[in-house]
């Protein structure tokens, strides 16, 4: 494959004990996939099989140094790192909890907490409780024996900040500092504009005078724009505060996974992940590799085949019906059966909404969007209208539309059909959106279903709140920022 | 699932002409006074609430619930409430997930330690069960803490905590089951002052006559107060809490940190969530701002070092009404007959049932309880305001 660099470093690491060979600096998920692992994580509830994904964080988070919930899209290997699957019990190689697969979807309906199962009386009870916070606990906490410092945070001041290194944020800030500006590019990639350059676009150099901040996550939108808060994806720096009296927001779009059963099953990314890590890793989502879209699948097809991608097959995101597989994609419905070990999704494309959403919500009796946009301006894919999402005439029960949570359209169903059409009391009833994602695309997804059972249109339903910091920032980071900002008396 | 539709207006064609109660509010003061009138054989009630169900305070606190205050006049009503946390379950039949794992009030300076010993003797002469956790016995109490940091921890052993989702469930289903009519994204617009009572409610247009009104909106009771032309002590303040990714257990009860100002247990799906309180000016908004995830940041990190490199999932804001001295504001309002009101609360969601009992109480049999006495409406204009050292809470 193309950029694989030409000699690299090659280290061990662990995953459950087991020594496997990296490439040093790399994503551990890279690693993993290069491996043939497919299997990262569990869903929370049902145990299912999650991967990397690009779409859902449940899928990457594994103990790493004896640090839990840590992003192995994100991680990257190093000499002797260990790394552990997270929500195993007494093991991974042993993992009894798998049983829960066997439970049925519909035994778990209705959130995480399940009054109806709990038993009554308080010896019971506290013993029902205690199972159950270990089996929800996804993971042991840190190791007491990890440094607990502070990590300082500081704060920097810019005319405009620029959020995401693509060629819509390149020209944004470019122009910007052209105009005698101080301006700020943060992307949460370790390069600007990774997936550009993985599609293979030509970009604009950055000028000299924007200052570059890469590998920050920018979660938090606050005091209507005028602060912004990004953290660091390395856990031993600090975060950062911008003042900013303008916000560009070129943070692209994403695929939405589609609403067939098996749209979770390790093998299935959306096209931003499988591009970078073919592009940046030399590693392919599979040996045989499926590509549906909503109109750009035949030019992602081809990217991935010139980076040397076995594409087996290139077809209409709506026309696909399901995916087979348990551990891994064994083959989708497309009309026909077609085999395959991956499944690329390009489309439906929607922005993620936090940023907008946090800068412009208002309300006290809901946080809602309002049409004032302040200082922020959206460029580039981002300030595209979002593609429709096909909902099957006949949508399964068995399509996960959360996949972190364990929740399934057959339970959103349900209270739909109950009369609950309130996409904020449904995300309480059911927990859909309230895992390591916080909402994104879960639902979007959720809000289409609901739009059309009532045959309705997904814009007429309020999201419900977006609510930063989406897990992108420790708690020693977090009180790094601590006195850097005065409140507001 | 108790399904009614709630979204829009056009619903409301089905709202009742009439109810001999309307409760404004149906988060937990609301549903818990309507559950409890239902007790007492009252019938045609209705709760209106302009917001969605959970959407208020009751679906957005620490859920922590304690029975024992510093001082007699909290603990009194908060043990009675406690009391009834754990018969809930049994009365709703619905569980509402009530966990007695103990609360633990902590003090980090000696004169807080000294208002803890002051506020066990007051616990011991009501009655509520209450104890120090020594020095030696303390890393067995909390492993985990820091406890080169804790001056004294008086131990709740009665207190706990309840899901909010449970427990708002399990009432909003026992409250149908008895024939409580409950109407979401339905505000109301005017009261009726006709005679000199509250005599009915709109909603827009919509007219709906009252024999009592029960204001118990939250955040929103001081505009409702105005609708009603009456006045309210206290202002509207607006709280912060978060929760950090879920891990397996770590922190057994649920901790008040009196001089950090800090409230937060670990939920048992894992997610420790809580808060601490920074001093901000008065807003009416749910947005977040950065200052408040700092500081219980800061606050995790020096009380819970092991916390250091757990995340942040999410970090949300809710409104309360709060009274002069943090304390409800119970009973029916000097200036207008028919009119009650639950409300100023700071710790609602641990006082709803013992309120909700006595409010009950109180409208269907005129008997106004002892333990609901000191926190009528009237107090401050009467100049007996009821001090409080044991809550964390800072005036804005």
């Amino acid at each position: 494959m193309s950029r694989q660099s030409a000699d690299p470093q090659l280290v061990e690491f662990y995953w459950n004990g087991h020594p496997l060979s990296g490439r040093l600096g790399e994503p551990i998920a890279a690693a993993l996939r290069r491996h043939g692992m497919g299997v990262i994580a569990r869903s929370r509830k049902l145990h299912r099989p999650l991967g990397h994904s690009g779409s859902y964080i449940a899928g990457v988070l594994a103990r790493v140094d004896g640090r839990p919930n840590v992003r192995l899209d994100l991680e990257p290997v190093g000499q002797g790192t260990r790394v552990e699957a997270q929500n195993v019990w007494p093991s991974a190689r042993f993992d009894l909890l798998k049983a829960a697969q066997l439970v049925p979807a519909e035994a778990l309906y209705g959130g995480f907490e399940h009054a109806e199962w709990t038993p009554q009386g308080k010896r019971g009870y506290h013993l029902w409780e205690r199972l159950m916070a270990h089996l929800a606990g996804m993971s042991p906490p840190p190791l007491p024996s990890l440094p607990s410092a502070i990590r300082p945070g500081r704060r920097v001041q810019y005319d405009v900040v620029v959020v995401g290194g693509g060629p819509a944020g390149r020209q944004a800030a470019n122009e910007a500092a052209a105009a005698g500006k101080k301006v700020a590019i943060v992307t949460r990639g370790h390069i600007c504009g990774r997936y550009a350059a993985a599609c293979g676009v030509e970009q604009d150099a950055i000028d000299d005078r924007v200052s570059v901040f890469t590998g920050i996550e920018l979660f938090g939108s606050y005091r209507q724009g005028a602060l912004l808060v990004g953290a660091p994806h390395r856990h031993d720096q600090g975060a950062i505060a911008f003042d900013a009296q303008e916000i560009v927001l070129a943070t692209g779009r994403r695929s939405i996974p589609p609403l067939v059963p098996g749209s979770h099953v390790p093998g299935v990314m959306d096209a931003q992940a499988a591009l970078v890590m073919a592009h940046d890793h030399g590693v392919a989502p599979g040996k045989a590799v499926a590509v549906v879209g909503s109109g750009v699948q035949t030019l992602i097809a081809k990217r991935l085949t010139s980076l040397g991608v076995n594409v087996v097959h290139v077809g209409d995101v709506a026309k696909l019906t399901r995916i087979n597989g348990r551990t891994n994609v064994t083959s989708i419905e497309i009309g026909a059966t077609v085999a395959c070990d991956a499944v690329v999704h390009a489309g439906p494309w929607h922005r993620d909404p936090n940023l907008i959403f946090q800068t412009q919500s208002a309300g006290l009796l809901q946080l809602v969007s309002t049409e004032a946009m302040g200082n922020l301006r959206v460029v580039g894919a981002a300030g595209e209208v979002d593609e429709d999402i096909a909902v099957p005439a006949d949508l399964s029960d068995d399509v996960l539309i959360c996949p972190c949570m364990d929740v399934t359209a057959g339970e959103l169903l349900m209270h739909i059909d109950a009369g609950e059409t309130d996409p904020e009391v449904l995300k309480r009833l059911t927990s859909c959106g309230m895992g390591p994602c916080q909402g994104f695309p879960c639902w979007d997804s959720m809000i289409a279903v609901l739009a059309s059972r009532l045959g309705r249109h997904p814009t007429e339903f309020a999201r419900p709140s977006h609510r930063a910091p989406r897990r992108a920032i420790t708690v020693a980071q977090a009180a790094g920022l601590h006195d850097l900002v005065e409140p507001d008396r | 699932m108790s399904g009614k539709p709630m979204g829009t207006m056009a619903i409301n064609a089905s709202l009742p002409k009439k109810a001999s109660v309307v409760i404004v509010g149906g988060g937990i003061q609301g549903l818990c006074c309507a559950f409890y009138l239902t007790t007492f054989g009252i019938k045609d009630i209705l709760v209106l609430d302009a917001g969605y169900w959970q959407g208020g305070a009751s679906g957005r606190n620490g859920t922590l619930i304690r029975p024992g205050f510093g001082g007699p006049e909290w603990t009194e009503l908060f043990k009675l409430s406690c009391d009834e946390w754990s018969r809930l379950s049994r009365k709703l039949g619905e569980n509402v997930m009530f966990t007695k794992r103990g609360y633990s009030m902590i003090a980090e300076r000696a004169e807080t330690a000294a208002m803890l010993e002051r506020a066990a003797d007051v616990h011991r002469d009501l009655g509520v069960h209450s104890y120090f956790v020594s020095r030696e016995e303390l890393p067995r109490h909390l492993p985990a803490i820091n406890h080169r940091r804790v001056a004294a921890t008086l131990h709740l052993p009665d207190g706990g905590v309840a899901p909010h989702h449970a427990a708002m469930k399990g009432l909003r289903a026992a409250c149908e089951r008895n024939g409580v009519q409950v109407f979401y994204r339905t505000a109301v617009t005017a009261f009726d002052r006709t005679g000199g009572r509250a005599s009915a409610v709109y909603v827009g247009q919509y007219r709906i006559d009252a024999g009592t009104v029960v204001v118990a909106a939250g955040g929103q009771n001081l505009q409702l107060a105005d609708l009603a032309g009456t006045k309210l002590d206290g202002y509207s303040m607006r709280i912060e809490a978060m929760a950090l990714e879920p891990i397996r257990p770590l922190i057994k009860p649920a901790l008040a940190l009196i001089d950090s100002l800090a409230y937060f247990h670990q939920t048992s799906r894992g997610e420790i969530v809580g808060g601490t309180e920074v001093p901000e000016r008065p807003r009416m908004s749910l947005a977040t701002d950065l200052p408040v995830m700092a500081a219980t940041a800061k606050v995790y990190l020096d009380m819970f070092p092991q916390l250091a490199e757990v995340r942040v999932l999410r970090h949300w804001a809710g409104m309360i009404h709060v009274s002069s001295d943090f304390g409800p504001l119970l009973g029916e309002h000097p200036d207008l007959k028919d009119l009650w009101f639950s409300a100023g609360w700071s710790y609602g969601f641990a006082g709803a049932p013992g309120a909700g009992l006595l409010l009950a109480k109180a409208i269907a049999t005129g008997d106004i309880d002892s333990r609901m006495r000191p926190f009528a409406i009237d107090r401050f204009d009467r100049g007996k305001p009821v001090a409080e050292a044991g809550i964390v809470l800072a005036k804005n």
